[in-house]
């Protein structure tokens, strides 16, 4: 879109006075945050509020690593995340081209089933997916945490939807190359979704990473546990120490932020060639 | 007939490789998703007791929910965050990403400002809106008497709480839209913009007759997601309003009161007939939107 | 080809995932145990009484699980229900009626009888916090109680004595009245909507009760009750109290750490924050709870239960016989975390914070403790108080009215269980 000429710039400022107003008020939570993590208890407390602390509290930044084995959490987080991601695309892009390009009996009705996944709250599933794990002897390992996740019905939502919008024309003829389905899937499609399968990567990442209640009912020792878990120790039975709380949520927060920043645009590309179909 | 057979043969061979393609996600989502709801719409005809013994109770558990005052009420509470969360939301969601689909400074940055909502912890946007909201010491009314405008109990009067409510709702779900919408945007081909400017076209102009037309399926499928996830609102309000508190009886969600009956008061066989209500209205809601799609969204 | 990959693929993944929680199961010939606990704050003094445990029990090996209190209860719920709970667990006792009439903890009679446990070291009658039926479900080891904590630079500015153990109820109402100052945004009193530290106390005070000895009725609509009730409320309505709302915004505890509120009713466990917190480590100090027509006080007891279903029963009892033992409460009180349950035992945590005048909570505990109110299904009839009550506090109701839709409920639940 290169549209923008001279005659615009004017509008610029307001296009850019406009958004920093926006942007301040996105932001606010996250300076809070900040703020917070370098505060006092008693300061963090006080009413009326105060905004600034007095002196910056390091200390709680290593109250966090102090009280809880910060690292391990890290590792645990790392690992259930990678391994969502990797069963979510090799499943959820396998089934997905299926759904978009391969007609076989009783497909719209089975992905209609699938979509009715998306739509249930996961607290419904929580009682019986537990009984399973113990029937598995699972509870308190990473795979109850990972291996649902690894299922995912949005997955193949989003991919089916990418794959539709692709062009025909390249596996009609690698089709009468002779190639047999799994090959147009694995040599042309896969390639082609890189993209999709990027944004795909973003949202199990995202939800991964703050997910709460799940790992925390199937994980109770310290050793398997996430790191949204590990934070929640923080809130207390009476009360809770936000200033190390805010500044543990930090120390979790900042690889997010990252990913979303160098990989932004491949994000909004990726969905740009699922969602509009 | 040999030609036809040899068609039946890969039709066949079709269906092979289709079933064994969706069979590792469908067997997955099968066992760890749809056979844990099939027991929970049969946990829906049950009585529980103390620690997952339960017995066979036919229809009360409906009977309890179609008598059940609360859950009515929730479920107007529910309609009123979606009529006015959802829309809304969409709207401005539309207007950051036009703004923010253009070569401006800063882009990413601006991105992700508007996205970080969606990656902080939830317990952390809930603890910087009480305060924002808090009446006595609050941000809010501090600014407001400034202006020597009366301020107002943003959480605790019962007739407020949900609009305040709907601002945060709608405040933390622009980042996720906003980087769909943007999606769609690439989408719309440029040409339909040089055409457009050729005849002349303005900004506004270009906007109304190229870019929202454009943009409908995107805003459609926006639509289903935001829809979807407000039906299902839980987290926000429970830690906003607390519980006991003065207006949870305005404010509570239907999926608020599922966890009440789930883990509260352990009355699990009554929670799963509330998830199914739930699981009624996301479909009801969900076909009504697929109807009427056709009547405003522009396929290309 | 590819697909037969791909399947294998799939296979191997899942495989190998089993494979590797199957492997972490099989140990040494030691005893893992696993121990759970809901407080992040006492974790280094349980940590410490442990290690010493282990010490002098070679195969035993013991594995802390924290889990924070928002979350202990439903997960332990979801642990009775899959059969999967740890050995040796805390237990309150709102919940452990339920999770004894269900067979999830192991009565601890054999032991008692076999003189495995000196019931002599506790406080009168805490043992009997955890006694169903003629069956002891648990062994005490923190306590908590309830005390009047003070600001004394608003005090000072009233002109008023210091509250002692001489106040009664009207010495408060009198005191909250002289200290609440509207100008400067000060109240005189908290009126907390809190059963543990507000109004339980002073129904018990009046010589009223929650629910009666037979777990068959609701006291809360007798007047003794709705007296103890009523002194609270009144607060609000003469605006001595910051109201519902305003205590739902901002609670009570915040108020009075930023020296908006003269008297609080609160609980030992709160004293660690008020330490830590510069305001009231100066301002601040604490007595025994003014008296009604008797003195009385909610003193809980958490304890440990035993999983009935353990594989190991034998070491698990030692663990527990071990952590509720006198030598262990001697550990947790050297680091001063909480108030111990064996007599003579509590200078460690009354010695921890010097400038506050923690021998009240101790004597309040020892001379006129009041167990907190159980029948077996607690929690159902409590969230219902909790909404009732609400409605009093809100001055929505009077409290007469909402004491007895109240009662009638309370009734309805207790006939069913």
């Amino acid at each position: 879109m290169r549209a923008e000429n001279v005659s615009q710039k004017p509008k610029f400022w307001i296009l850019h006075t406009l958004l920093i107003v926006l942007a301040f008020f996105m932001l606010v939570p996250f300076a809070w945050m900040i703020l917070t993590s370098f505060k006092s208890l008693g300061e963090s407390v006080h009413v009326p509020v105060i905004v600034f602390p007095k002196s910056i509290h390091w200390d709680n930044y290593i109250d966090v690593l102090y009280t809880m084995p910060f690292l391990t959490f890290y590792f645990n987080t790392i690992a259930i995340t990678a391994l969502k991601v990797l069963g979510t695309l090799i499943f959820s892009s396998l089934a997905a081209y299926a759904f978009a390009r391969i007609e076989f009996p009783g497909r719209n009705v089975l992905f209609v089933i699938l979509i009715s996944v998306l739509m249930v709250p996961g607290q419904i599933y929580i009682l019986p997916l537990f009984l399973i794990m113990r029937d598995f002897g699972w509870l308190n390992t990473l795979q109850a945490v990972a291996v649902p996740g690894m299922f995912d019905a949005f997955g193949v939502f989003l991919l089916r939807q990418f794959f539709l919008s692709l062009m025909k024309e390249l596996e009609e003829s690698a089709k009468l190359d002779g190639c047999n389905h799994l090959q147009i899937y694995w040599r042309i499609m896969l390639p082609l979704a890189k993209p999709g399968l990027i944004a795909l990567t973003i949202f199990t990442v995202l939800a991964s990473w703050n997910e709460l209640l799940w790992p925390m009912i199937v994980n109770s020792s310290p050793a398997k546990m996430t790191l949204a878990v590990g934070l929640s120790w923080l809130q207390g039975r009476h009360g809770t120490n936000y200033p190390v709380l805010m500044a543990g949520s930090l120390m979790a927060l900042w690889p997010m932020v990252l990913l979303f920043l160098t990989l932004q645009k491949h994000f909004i590309e990726g969905i740009a060639m699922t969602g509009t179909k | 007939m040999k030609a036809i057979a040899g068609r039946s043969r890969i039709k066949k061979e079709n269906w092979l490789w289709g079933y064994s393609m969706i069979a590792p996600a469908m067997l997955g989502i099968g066992f760890f998703f749809i056979w844990p709801m099939i027991q929970t719409f049969y946990f829906s005809m049950t009585r529980w007791g103390d620690f997952g013994t339960y017995k066979f109770a036919g229809f009360d558990n409906y009977h309890r929910l179609f008598a059940d005052h609360d859950v009515w009420k929730a479920v107007l509470n529910t309609f009123r965050y979606v009529v006015l969360a959802v829309p809304l939301s969409v709207a401005i969601s539309i207007l950051v990403a036009v703004m923010l689909n253009q070569k401006i400074k800063g882009l990413s940055l601006y991105r992700t400002l508007f996205f970080l909502p969606v990656i902080t912890m939830p317990a952390a946007v809930a603890m910087v809106w009480k305060w924002l909201y808090n009446s006595d010491y609050g941000l809010l009314n501090h600014m407001l008497n400034e202006f020597s405008i009366q301020g107002s109990r943003w959480l605790t009067d019962p007739q407020l709480a949900p609009y305040s409510i709907v601002v945060v709702m709608i405040w933390s779900s622009i980042g996720f839209n906003m980087v769909i919408l943007l999606a769609g945007l690439q989408g719309i081909s440029k040409t339909y913009y040089e055409a457009a400017r050729i005849d002349g076209a303005g900004v506004m102009a270009q906007f109304l007759r190229i870019t929202l037309p454009g943009l409908t399926p995107t805003v459609f499928f926006v639509f289903i997601i935001s829809l979807i996830g407000t039906l299902q609102v839980f987290d926000l309000i429970w830690m906003m309003v607390g519980n006991p508190s003065i207006v949870k009886f305005s404010t509570q969600s239907v999926v608020y009161l599922f966890y009440d009956a789930a883990f509260l008061t352990n009355e699990k066989g009554y929670a799963a007939s509330i998830a199914v209500l739930i699981f009624v209205l996301v479909m009801v809601m969900t076909i009504i939107q697929m109807v009427f799609q056709k009547k405003w969204v522009h396929y290309e | 080809m590819r697909k037969l990959l791909f399947a294998l693929l799939a296979l191997c993944l899942t495989a190998g995932l089993a494979a590797c929680s199957g492997s972490s199961k099989n140990g040494s010939s030691k005893v893992t145990l696993t121990y759970a606990i809901w407080d992040q704050n006492y974790q280094p003094a349980i940590e410490q009484a442990i290690r010493k445990f282990e010490d002098s029990h070679p195969n035993i090996k013991v594995k802390i699980e924290l889990t924070p209190w928002s979350q202990y209860w439903t997960k332990l719920d979801t642990g009775a229900t899959g059969g999967e709970l740890p050995d040796v667990f805390w237990m309150n006792q709102i919940n452990y009626v339920k999770y004894a009439a269900n067979g999830i903890i192991m009565p601890l009679n054999d032991q008692m009888e076999a003189g495995q446990i000196d019931a002599s070291i506790y406080p009168d009658g805490v043992l009997d916090y955890y006694t169903n039926e003629g069956k002891h479900y648990g062994l005490p080891f923190e306590m908590s109680s309830i005390g009047l904590f003070y600001n004394k630079k608003l005090f000072d500015a009233a002109n008023l004595p210091y509250p002692d153990e001489t106040w009664d109820w009207d010495d408060v109402r009198k005191a909250a009245e002289k200290l609440t100052d509207p100008a400067n945004g000060v109240w005189g009193i908290a009126s907390t909507m809190s059963t543990e530290a507000n109004y339980y106390n002073t129904i018990y005070q009046n010589n009223g009760f929650i629910i009666s000895e037979d777990k068959k009725t609701s006291g809360l609509d007798r007047p003794e009750a709705i007296e103890g009730i009523q002194f609270w409320v009144d607060f609000i309505a003469k605006k001595q109290s910051p109201s519902a709302a305003q205590m739902s915004e901002t609670s009570s505890e915040k108020l009075f750490e930023s020296g908006k509120i003269a008297m609080l009713y609160d609980g030992s466990w709160i004293v660690k924050e008020f330490a830590d917190i510069d305001y009231t480590k100066e301002n601040v100090d604490v007595t025994v709870l003014p008296k009604g027509k008797v003195s009385a006080n909610i003193v809980a007891a958490t304890a440990m239960s035993l999983n009935a279903k353990t594989k190991h029963p034998q070491e698990a009892w030692e663990l527990l016989r071990y952590m509720a033992s006198r030598e262990a409460a001697l550990i947790y009180s050297s680091t001063g975390s909480f108030i111990t349950a064996v007599n003579g035992t509590q200078e460690g945590w009354v010695k921890s914070v010097p400038f506050f005048n923690l021998q009240a909570f101790i004597d309040s505990a020892t001379k006129f403790p009041k167990p907190f109110p159980t029948s077996k299904d607690t929690m159902k009839w409590f969230t219902l108080e909790e909404e009732y009550m609400l409605k009093a506090w809100s001055q929505e109701m009077s409290v007469d009215e909402m004491a007895k839709q109240l009662a009638q409920k309370v009734n309805e639940l207790l006939a069913q269980e």
